[in-house]
C-alpha cells in the first residue's frame, strides 16, 4: 500500500492525499475480502452499512 | 466475505442457474472496478425480450424474492424486492446511449465466489452517471474519475 501511494502520488499530484489513499485501499482490495458497499435504510430513516 | 459481498455472489450465481445474461451497471459495477463507493441497490442491465422477462421472473424465484415490479411509469425498468436489497433492472441502454452491446464489448469479468459477473467499465459508469445527471450521481463523479486516474497510474505509470 505504501509502495504504491509513493508510487503513484507524484502522477497525480492534484489528488489529495487522504483521498489517494481511500482509493488506493479500495483498489487493492479485491471483492471477497470483506468489502461493504451497500447502505440499508433504517425505519428510522438513518442509513447503516 | 462481508454480507455485501454474499449478497452479489448469491445474485451472480442465480443469474447464472437461470441463463439471463447481464451486466453489473451504475455504483456496484464502479465499487467492483475499485471505487470507493457506496450505494443502495445492484442495478442489472439485460436486452429487453420475452425470453428475458421470463428469465427475470425466474430470477426472482431463484432469490426467493417478490415478482419484478415497475416502479415508474416514466421508465420501463423494473425492481425486485424483498431480498437484502432491492435489485433494478435496467433494459437495453443506460443514459448516454450506452448500449448493451457497446457495454459488454467494453467490460470485464469480475469473480465472485464461483460466478463470474460481467461488470461494465468504469469509464462507462462515469459516462452514464454523466449524462443522468442526477444530483446522487453527479456526486460520485469526482471519486469515479479519481479513480480510474490512480488505477492508470498504477498500471502504467502514467495518469489520465
Amino acid at each position: 500500500m505504501l509502495e504504491a501511494r509513493q508510487r503513484v502520488a507524484p502522477l497525480v499530484p492534484d489528488i489529495d492525499p487522504g483521498d489517494l489513499l481511500l482509493i488506493l485501499q479500495s483498489l487493492l482490495r479485491p471483492i471477497g475480502t470483506g468489502r461493504r458497499f451497500f447502505l440499508r435504510r433504517r425505519d428510522s430513516g438513518g442509513y447503516v452499512f | 466475505m462481508s454480507s455485501d459481498e454474499s449478497f452479489l455472489q448469491d445474485v451472480v450465481a442465480a443469474l447464472h442457474r437461470v441463463g439471463l445474461e447481464a451486466i453489473v451497471v451504475g455504483t456496484v459495477a464502479g465499487v467492483l472496478n475499485g471505487a470507493p463507493v457506496m450505494t443502495q441497490d445492484l442495478d442489472l442491465l439485460v436486452r429487453d425480450t420475452p425470453k428475458n422477462r421470463e428469465k427475470i421472473g425466474k430470477l426472482s424465484a431463484a432469490l426467493q424474492i417478490a415478482p419484478p415490479v415497475q416502479v415508474s411509469e416514466l421508465s420501463k425498468a423494473i425492481t425486485l424486492l424483498g431480498g437484502a436489497l432491492p435489485i433494478d433492472i435496467l433494459f437495453d441502454a443506460l443514459p448516454g446511449g450506452l448500449t448493451f452491446e457497446a457495454l459488454r464489448s467494453r467490460s470485464s469479468r469480475v469473480q465472485i465466489g464461483d460466478s463470474a459477473a460481467t461488470v461494465a467499465a468504469l469509464a462507462d459508469v462515469i459516462a452514464s452517471k454523466q449524462a443522468a445527471g442526477r444530483p446522487k450521481d453527479l456526486a460520485q463523479l469526482p471519486i469515479l474519475r479519481q479513480t480510474e486516474r490512480v488505477r492508470a497510474a498504477l498500471k502504467g505509470g502514467k495518469s489520465v
